[in-house]
């Protein structure tokens, strides 16, 4: 039971943080929830609320049994933890890149993270899946999720930066060339 | 070796309690997925979706007779703008629900396999 209170405590410091106030009749908002924690846990905040892969993309029964039974506390935004420096700056990220909590973008973002992060699907297979349960969102805005879910979740290592680097070498002095021209 | 139910006219008599109008794939697999949900409801564009290739004439029948037996209601929500269709089961659906997976437990239970029955 503590323990419960201690999870759903930190999932509103996240609210807070985040600045989401959220109504927990509203149909959007409690999806917001759902995929806002989802992320928040894969880039390393832990809450423990266990998510699956449902119709609705990932969801956590238990998360939403906690909202509807504390709806108060979550409405007001009343919790009794703080979130640690690393935790503010997760949040902080993903503030820059869902600043405007388009429940799309979120919904999307979670559920590929869920096909590469869970069922470690390769990064092509996960997006196909992803326009496959999700086939009611056009293309672009599918593809602008995954990009935000991979600028969130995926830190590119030095490796990879610089095999990026060497990829790119023709373009770029391509377009130094140009600019001296 | 597990034993065979020695009444299984009874497993067939259990039977005839149950809905059979909710026991088809598609009836199912809609009260599965809202019972999993528990207090959260689905769209239709979502369950369109994960159901595929269900045609719409398919899914709207199915979703208005589960609403007549009043295992699931119907409600309007909103979502980015958007007034869309949303679907939650009833106390009477999951139980429903819960008769019938029961029963299909018993089943494979106690129905006995191939071999068995020879």
């Amino acid at each position: 039971m503590e323990d419960q209170k201690m999870k759903l405590d930190k999932a509103i410091a996240c609210f807070k943080a985040i600045g989401l106030t959220p109504k927990v009749g509203s149909f959007q908002d409690r999806l917001v929830i759902q995929k806002t924690i989802y992320l928040l846990q894969q880039k390393g905040i832990k809450m423990g609320f266990e998510y699956g892969l449902h119709v609705r993309g990932p969801y956590s029964p238990s998360l939403t049994k906690e909202i509807f039974e504390n709806v108060k506390k979550v409405e007001k935004l009343e919790t009794g933890e703080k979130l640690t420096s690393a935790e503010g700056k997760i949040v902080e990220e993903f503030n820059e890149l869902f600043s405007d909590l388009t429940p799309s973008m979120l919904e999307i973002a979670a559920t590929y993270s869920y096909f590469t992060m869970e069922l470690h699907e390769d990064p092509i297979t996960a997006q196909k899946n992803v326009k496959r349960i999700k086939s009611f969102y056009s293309a672009p805005k599918i593809a602008t999720g995954v990009s935000k879910a991979k600028e969130f979740l995926f830190q590119p290592t030095k490796k990879e930066l610089d095999e990026l680097k060497e990829e790119t070498k023709a373009w770029r002095e391509a377009s130094l060339k140009t600019l001296k021209e | 070796m597990r034993r065979m139910n020695q009444n299984f006219l009874s497993l067939l008599e259990e039977s005839t309690t149950l809905n059979g109008s909710i026991i088809t794939l598609t009836r199912l697999q809609l009260l599965i997925s809202l019972a999993i949900i528990e207090q959260e409801s689905i769209t239709y564009r979502e369950f369109k979706s994960a159901l595929q290739p269900i045609t719409d004439g398919a899914l709207y029948a199915n979703l208005n007779a589960l609403i007549e037996m009043r295992y699931i209601k119907k409600e309007p929500i909103k979502l980015e703008e958007k007034e869309l269709d949303s679907y939650h089961i009833t106390p009477e659906g999951k139980a429903e629900l819960e008769r019938v997976k029961s029963w299909l437990k018993k089943i494979i239970e106690n129905g006995g396999s191939k071999n068995e029955t020879r």
